[in-house]
């Protein structure tokens, strides 16, 4: 039987810990405050150091905390992360989003600054600034920068965050042996800009149950009782992270898989292990490629997803042309199962835009925390939740009370 | 017997081929290459400073993956490949042409009817002249445009 308004708007009959409010993923005033407590205080993964290979070289990054980043590899060989920007009028010193130069000029009076983020020149200096202001007193400002995770930079615009370590603690461990086997290198990036939010996205990873959307899942897991695709288990760790556990995928059974044998260093044949970081990071490592998914959320509705898949360093072309092989096959703008996922997650989107009076969303699976369990979710909106100080069942309880105090 | 290929000829052939992937009729679009054919999309990320290869398919691959397709959930917006022919080169022999185009994709939201640029890029088309028409025998999309929205499970 179909439901009325109050129906539909009332709670569902399940603890708070399985549904949200459709509000955290819509109303700007909550996304302003993600910003605050969550975005500008997490570490972010920015680039891969293979994307920055050379002293002199630099990455451009846009912090989902509204700042513009750029990474410099210094001439001692160390990365590090400054805000894309100016210090003397504000303009943007770095247009291009990658290259390589001995210090970074900004086009409009020609400063320049060096890898360390010093500034190393200002246009006749003494004659403008005589002895009020000089170089030293207009250094970059700098971002705490980290490599670790198998050479990924992370960035953190919080000068009194915990180390990126503690962030992490263990949720990455199990994937560590494969992350660290070999220096690896981006083979792929590229962004699509979505009408949706980033934790709708990001929920394509953090719950398998939807593998419904995806015939390939389907052919090469669900429908194969003995590639242990059921048996698959979540690992929730402190901080919202959570694995999943591997399995051994049926390639043959998707019929033009394009698929070789290469596999992964050290990843068990047909394996497939997934880690999700909180709030937006997702490493995925199956078939013979690392797959990287971050976010740049822009606004409640509004995200930059970004896409990498990683090889090998030492691969030869041959090797790193069929790794590209076997990930577009379920992966990139024509992969099987990426289109679906961004499909369905633009969906929720628009179907549940603001003032579109959505439902409450449900993660109310349980099934001893295997594969279509949907404690993925859970854990990560605990986390949330914690972050935020409000429930991500009922955010607006706490002004609800404070305005009946008053 | 060599068809020689009248660059209008080589022309008709690229439209064909768009007309064909616009009206999805993948089996039409195959029937217009050799049994030979290859089909490779690429793009360049200055992010990274590397060329990205996203498909890059032979026949018998493409046309299992065709296959596939209805059983997929999938875009139902159409898209709309204009395409125009900027260069056309014939072997001495006659026997092949490579064909540059400039093509432009456009998708149409089938709720509203709203269009917009897509993608744009360029074929770079291989075409076997030895046969009593031409066929497609090579294409290579290499496109300016990398952020493909959600994406799409059709060939550009």
């Amino acid at each position: 039987m179909s439901r009325n308004s109050a129906q539909w708007r009332s709670r569902p009959k399940l603890p708070a810990t399985h549904y949200a409010d459709p509000a955290i993923y819509a109303d700007p005033d909550l996304f302003a405050e993600e910003k605050e407590k969550i975005f500008k205080k997490v570490w972010w993964l920015a680039v891969h150091e293979s994307e920055l290979p050379n002293p002199g070289d630099f990455r451009t990054y846009r912090h989902p905390g509204d700042a513009r980043l750029v990474l410099v590899r210094g001439e001692d060989g160390k990365v590090r992360s400054f805000y894309n920007l100016c210090p003397h009028r504000g303009n943007l010193l770095v247009y291009t989003p990658s290259g390589n130069s001995k210090n970074l000029v900004c086009i409009f009076h020609q400063w320049a600054f060096n890898g360390r983020g010093d500034c190393v020149d200002i246009p006749r200096e003494k004659a403008g600034y005589q002895e009020r202001l000089c170089k030293n007193d207009v250094a970059l400002k700098e971002v705490r920068t980290e490599i670790g995770f198998g050479g990924f930079v992370w960035v953190n615009l919080d000068d009194h965050a915990p180390p990126l370590a503690s962030e992490i603690g263990a949720a990455l461990d199990y994937m560590l042996p494969e992350l660290e086997a070999e220096p690896m290198e981006t083979l792929w990036y590229y962004q699509a800009r979505l009408a949706t939010n980033y934790k709708l996205i990001h929920d394509t990873n953090s719950e398998f149950y939807h593998d419904y959307l995806h015939l390939y899942n389907r052919l090469t897991g669900m429908l194969k009782p003995d590639s242990g695709y059921f048996q698959r288990k979540y690992t929730a760790f402190p901080g919202g992270h959570a694995s999943v556990g591997s399995m051994n995928v049926s390639y043959e059974s998707y019929k033009a898989s394009g698929r070789g044998q290469l596999g992964w260093p050290k990843l068990a044949p047909n394996g497939w292990k997934l880690v999700d970081l909180f709030p937006c990071i997702t490493f995925n490592l199956r078939t013979s490629v690392l797959r990287i998914d971050t976010y740049i959320p822009l606004g409640p509705d509004d995200v930059i997803y970004e896409f990498r898949v990683l090889g090998l360093k030492s691969d030869s072309a041959r090797i790193r042309s069929q790794r590209e092989k076997d990930s577009a096959v379920i992966w990139g703008p024509f992969g099987r199962n990426l289109h679906e996922d961004l499909l369905a997650s633009s969906g929720q989107g628009i179907a549940m835009a603001r003032g579109s009076e959505p439902m409450h969303v449900l993660q109310a699976r349980e099934e001893s925390a295997t594969i279509h369990d949907e404690i993925g979710m859970r854990h990560f909106l605990a986390e949330w939740s914690r972050r935020m100080g409000r429930s991500s069942a009922e955010p607006y309880a706490i002004e609800r009370v404070s305005t009946r105090a008053a | 017997m060599a068809s020689n290929p009248t660059r209008s000829d080589l022309e008709e052939l690229v439209y064909r081929t768009c007309e064909r992937l616009d009206e999805k009729d993948l089996a039409g679009f195959l029937s217009l290459c050799d049994a030979a054919f290859t089909y490779k999309v690429t793009a360049w990320a200055p992010e990274i400073r590397r060329e990205m290869t996203w498909l890059d398919r032979g026949r018998a691959e493409l046309e299992e993956f065709f296959k596939m397709l209805p059983k997929h959930n999938t875009d139902p917006n159409p898209l709309a490949r204009h395409a125009q022919v900027t260069r056309v080169s014939l072997d001495d022999a006659g026997g092949r042409a490579e064909v540059t185009s400039t093509v432009q994709v456009f998708r149409t939201q089938l709720d509203g009817g709203a269009t917009k640029l897509y993608a744009i890029g360029k074929y770079f088309d291989t075409v076997d002249c030895s046969g009593a028409a031409p066929r497609l025998l090579a294409r290579h999309v290499r496109l300016d445009t990398r952020d493909l929205h959600w994406g799409t499970h059709l060939p550009i």
